[in-house]
């Protein structure tokens, strides 16, 4: 009832299909979207963005849509984070996404929030980007002149800056089949056990040639400006024989890659040290997955 | 001379000798139940009416200056803005600190915290009332604020309140025998430095106020208090009025946990500034990020603690410094240190004891009372020490505490005299036992690999009432109506724990014999007798012996009666399920509408007081012995805990309780205290921390920054183990059980901890990252 933060005032746009949102888009100046607005109503009250018009896209069903087309699943942007964690494709064939989902705030935030919203906002701390980026996602970019396409781990330029341009929408999450028998983990450490933002999160994805590593992917959040690949430590791995020392010794290059700052959540030095841990137990994790023993000490 | 029939003491004595029980002990369900689940109970912001002007603060940016001149002219001009109001305009007094008179409704002369309320502005609507809250202009003169307290007490050239001469707000101590002896006899002795942080109430409901002006000159004030009477005395001497003209009614309230002790009649106050000066009803409501920038805060404590004992296990001496950042207002801090100093020693006996408290001022959010009151973290301290003096003794923990603890017959550390109502060992036995203590203590030490198992105890006492001789009582009043029905009324507030919705309604239905749906409970107003605060777990305990002995004087009157209808003797009179009957012979009754019929026809009155006020004894200062509390009540928490010594992160697993906290009305009710003060004492153990930045200003005011404990995160809470060590003047022997799971809780998660990873934790919260470093500092052993 009373309000404790002044909303900005501004247009409010409700275009009926994608085409108008685009050309909405296209001609409004100084506008944002408005998907399940988690992320930029709360921006709004508290003045970080002062737009004068917002394009509420978060009714068009052509936005809203999980399909398998043989090759790939596609997801339309605008789907909501439980619907993706509820689909059978998703959990099926990138479990690594459900993972990350499923621990997402709360399941009455994940019943509005989008996963375009989530890519979009491009906060450092996006639980969606690492396994769409072990996953090697397409994100489909359209504006009135037409679509492009880019990959994910393109799209991120900085804390809230993406690649895309003002009069562009992200529409679809394009998500090509995983390699066969490939492990794949997420793993998020927060302040407590759910419900929280990450001090850093992790996926792997892994998978193996005559028992040595052969795809190893990493990707991380919250360890820097944006959501990033430890493309370094995935090099080292690669071909190397798969036995707990030469995980733990590789996985140590991860903390080379990352730039992490302290804030409330924990300081730079612990967020080094988790990025490594995190990320041996993610590859553990995926080899699992595999039935693969592991050699090496106990741990 | 009063009669018998009508003494609190007989009728209060009487009740706790009865042996069976028609209402009390069961876990009836709440009345309110059915109303919360279903949205429809009334809470503050539910009272909204249609001509009212909302008020906005304007707090303060600066940890520490000189207001130079604050220029509303900008703000007034705003179309819709009715109103804008500093200290100059309070009519009564501009002073509402409680322990000590330092502190001003709406800062004067000088801000102290960054977040201190300068000013109110009251529009139409609560966007003009925002726009125009950023049209005042502060004009500042900075001073260098003060926010370590360990500096604040050493400095005078910079004084939080220059009027006072020095930091350090208050002093407390605690004087019995010779601790040099003490330590010179001792065979171990072990010391310690432990610190907690400051931890936010994170109610559901933020502070709010309704103000609403009424014919002759009259204020109803809905608030959200814990003491409606406070409010009211209060928000008179802001507005210079007799208390009489100003009326409190507490709705339902979204939880308080002591921070809406302190912040309710501030509150009040406020919203009733407003609505008299404008003479139209105003609404105050803080936002999440006022409230947890403004409000009061627990106590952040540096407790120095040295304690020795012999080879045979029994305790020679303590000596304990605690230090507490008071941060911009004494407020309740001074009888926070008081409780904290009181309680030093933990519920053990120890022949000799020094201890010094002081409250000491800095540029920070103010302290204030918080479940617990500063017993959680001398607890900390003191079971931390009896953990380490056992290490070293090469003695189980148990057994060390129950060579030492409490028992009928003991003398406190103030040399009081515990006469009864003293249950701990017995309930420290049975947990240790239910929790498998031996075995599993003796197990996790073995433990090896990345995830490390711990278990730990804590035991805790909290003293019942106020401290020393300040003046306690309880008070209600009860009238039948002529149809039978009965209306309560009490000022204890329902905060959530159901003291007026459902304890106060067993004790009724108890004692006069009725079924609970006679009852209809009329709470948290200041209509009612003043019946003291609903804080210090007094709700179900002190706030019920008024209830208790209203009914009783009418269940005297009624037996009276009754006797004389059936032909029989007064104390022959059963009254059950709203009949009254003669014992043995059923047939003979009358019903509980024809009865009190029959007492209204012969003048019997139908309405009764029931005023008590607590015995107590004196405490000298200067010797720093004497009277501390009536009695105590007690308590065990057995914590098991896993700790992944990779990332440093602590689970609670399970969680083992204990109550030796008199009689207990309603079991369910009671567990839900234990599950609530179990996770918020979680919260201050493992994550829950308010950050300041280097110029004193709260970083994490919201939640995403400031993280409180999910449903995930909660252990498995056992049944609790109930001594009912009954008190004397407690309502059938209740002592109150509101704050009591969190006080051991820290500890018992703490010691859990250092169990599992061998290290001695002396620093709260135990975030991954400090237990993480914590490890590697030590380069634990595979
Ligand atoms: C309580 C709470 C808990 C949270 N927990 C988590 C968590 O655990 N992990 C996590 O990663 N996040 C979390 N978040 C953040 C947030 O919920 C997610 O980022 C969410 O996915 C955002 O989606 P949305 O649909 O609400 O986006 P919106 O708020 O509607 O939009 C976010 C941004 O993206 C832009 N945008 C949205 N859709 C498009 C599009 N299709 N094309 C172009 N731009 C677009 C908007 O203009 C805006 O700038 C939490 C938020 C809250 C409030």
């Amino acid at each position: 009832m009373a309000i404790f933060y002044l909303l900005p005032r501004f247009n409010y746009y409700k275009p009926k299909s994608l085409n108008e949102a685009l050309k909405l888009l296209n001609d409004l100046e100084n506008s944002k979207v408005l998907a399940g607005g988690t992320d930029l109503v709360l921006d709004m009250k508290i003045g970080r963005y002062k737009p004068e018009n917002v394009i509420d896209i978060s009714h068009l069903n052509e936005l809203k849509y999980i399909k398998d087309d043989g090759k790939s699943i596609r997801i339309g942007a605008g789907t909501t984070l439980q619907t993706i964690l509820e689909s059978n494709i998703v959990r099926k064939k990138i479990p690594v996404l459900a993972e990350a989902l499923e621990i997402m705030g709360s399941w009455q935030l994940r019943n509005v929030a989008t996963i375009g919203g989530n890519l979009c906002n491009a906060s450092p701390a996006a639980d969606t980007a690492p396994p769409l980026m072990v996953l090697e996602a397409q994100l489909k970019l359209e504006s009135i002149e037409g679509a492009r396409y880019v990959p994910i781990t393109k799209f991120f330029h900085g804390p809230r800056i993406t690649e895309l341009k003002r009069n562009e929408l992200l529409t679809e999450i394009i998500i090509p089949y995983p390699p066969s028998n490939a492990g794949m983990k997420f793993l998020k450490l927060g302040r407590r056990a759910a419900h929280t933002l990450s001090i850093v999160a992790v996926a792997t994805l892994i998978t193996i040639k005559d028992d040595k590593f052969d795809i190893v992917r990493i990707a991380l959040n919250s360890v820097a400006p944006t959501p990033l690949r430890a493309y370094k430590t995935e090099e080292s791995l690669k071909d190397k024989p798969i036995n707990l020392n030469v995980i733990e010794e590789n996985v140590k290059r991860v903390a080379e890659e990352i730039k992490p700052i302290s804030d409330v959540r924990a300081s730079a030095e612990y967020r080094k040290e988790m990025s490594i841990v995190l990320t041996r137990d993610a590859i553990l994790e995926s080899l699992k997955m595999l039935n693969v023993k592991i050699g090496g000490e106990e741990f | 001379m009063i009669p018998l029939s009508e003494d609190p003491f007989y009728l209060i004595e009487k009740w706790l000798k009865a042996k069976e029980f028609l209402v009390i002990g069961k876990s009836i369900q709440r009345i309110d139940a059915f109303e919360k689940v279903t949205g429809k109970a009334k809470f503050m912001e539910d009272y909204v009416l249609p001509n009212m002007v909302y008020v906005k603060l304007v707090l303060s940016s600066e940890p520490h200056a000189r207001i130079k001149a604050i220029d509303v002219g900008r703000a007034l001009k705003i179309r819709g803005v009715v109103g804008v109001l500093t200290a100059k305009d309070i009519p009564g007094e501009n002073q509402v600190g409680y322990a000590l008179p330092d502190q001003p409704l709406l800062a004067e002369g000088k801000v102290r915290y960054a977040g201190e309320p300068i000013a109110l502005v009251a529009a139409e609507e609560p966007e003009i009332a925002f726009e125009a809250s950023l049209a005042i202009k502060i004009d500042y003169e900075p001073l260098p604020p003060l926010l370590d307290p360990l500096e604040a007490m050493k400095r005078t050239d910079v004084l939080v309140h220059d009027e006072r001469g020095s930091n350090i707000a208050f002093t407390t101590r605690v004087r019995k025998g010779d601790v040099t002896e003490g330590f010179r006899v001792a065979d171990v002795i072990v010391k310690n430095e432990y610190r907690t942080q400051h931890q936010e109430h994170a109610y559901l409901e933020t502070e709010g106020a309704l103000a609403i002006p009424e014919i002759g000159g009259r204020i109803t004030i809905i608030s959200c208090a814990q003491y409606p009477h406070l409010a009211q005395a209060i928000t008179a001497r802001v507005l210079g009025i007799p208390a009489s003209r100003i009326r409190i009614v507490q709705p339902y309230i979204g939880g308080g946990f002591g921070g809406k002790d302190d912040m309710g009649p501030l509150v009040a106050a406020k919203a009733a500034l407003a609505a008299y000066k404008i003479g139209r009803p105003a609404l105050l409501i803080y936002s999440r990020e006022e409230s947890m920038k403004s409000h009061c805060k627990r106590e952040a404590s540096i407790i120095r603690y040295k304690s020795g004992a012999t080879k045979e296990g029994k305790l020679t001496a303590i000596e304990v410094e605690i230090i507490m950042d008071t941060g911009a207002y004494a407020n309740r801090g001074p009888f926070i240190l008081w409780r904290a100093t009181m309680h030093a020693s933990g519920p053990y006996e120890v022949p000799n004891a020094k201890v010094d408290g002081y409250c000491v001022y800095t540029n920070k959010v103010y302290q204030g009372s918080f479940r617990g009151f500063g017993n959680p973290d001398v607890q900390f301290a003191a079971e931390a020490q009896m953990d380490e003096l056992a290490n070293k003794l090469g003695m189980d923990p148990v057994e060390f505490r129950l060579k030492n603890i409490l028992r009928p017959g003991s003398l406190t550390i103030t040399s009081q005299l515990l006469d009864h109502s003293v249950g701990i060992a017995e309930a420290l036995e049975i947990v240790a036992q239910r929790a498998s203590w031996k075995e599993k203590r003796a197990l996790y030490s073995k433990m090896k690999g990345r995830f490390r198992r711990g278990i730990g105890v804590a035991c805790a006492w909290h003293g019942i009432s106020t401290s020393r001789g300040v003046p306690d009582w309880s008070n209600a009043f009860i009238k039948i109506e002529k149809d039978g029905s009965i209306h309560v009324f009490t000022g204890i507030v329902e905060i959530g724990q159901g003291s007026p919705t459902t304890s106060h309604v067993q004790i009724v239905s108890e004692v006069l014999g009725v079924p609970v749906n006679y009852i209809n409970m009329y709470f948290g107003t200041s209509d009612a007798p003043d019946t003291g605060a609903t804080h210090a777990s007094r709700g179900t305990s002190i706030g019920a012996i008024g209830v208790l002995v209203a009914a009783a004087k009418l269940r005297e009157r009624l037996n009276k009666l009754a006797a004389e209808l059936l032909e029989c003797r007064p104390e022959e009179v059963i009254v059950r399920n709203g009949k009254a009957f003669v014992k043995g012979r059923e047939e003979k009754y009358i019903m509980w509408k024809d009865l009190i019929k029959e007492a209204y026809a012969r003048g019997i009155e139908m309405s009764a007081t029931g005023f008590f006020f607590l015995p107590k004894g004196t405490f000298d200062h200067e010797k720093g012995q004497g009277f501390a509390y009536p009695a105590y009540s007690y308590i065990v928490n057995i914590a098991e805990v896993e700790v992944d010594i990779e990332t440093g992160i602590v689970r609670v697993l399970r969680m083992w309780p204990a109550l030796a906290s008199g009689r207990i009305i309603n079991p369910l009710a009671v567990e839900g205290q234990i599950e609530g003060a179990i996770a918020q004492g979680m919260g201050l153990a493992l994550m829950e921390k308010v950050e300041f930045d280097e110029r004193g200003v709260v970083i994490n005011a919201n939640f995403t920054d400031y993280v409180v404990p999910t449903i995930m995160d909660m252990p498995k809470v056992e049944k609790p183990v109930y001594v009912e060590d009954l008190f004397k003047y407690g309502p059938f022997g209740a002592k109150g059980v509101g704050e009591m799971a969190l006080i051991p809780t820290p500890a018992a998660i703490a010691n859990a901890v250092t169990h599992a990873i061998g290290i001695r934790v002396t620093e709260l919260p135990l975030t991954p990252e400090k237990v993480y470093f914590l490890i590697r500092k030590r380069k634990m052993k595979g």
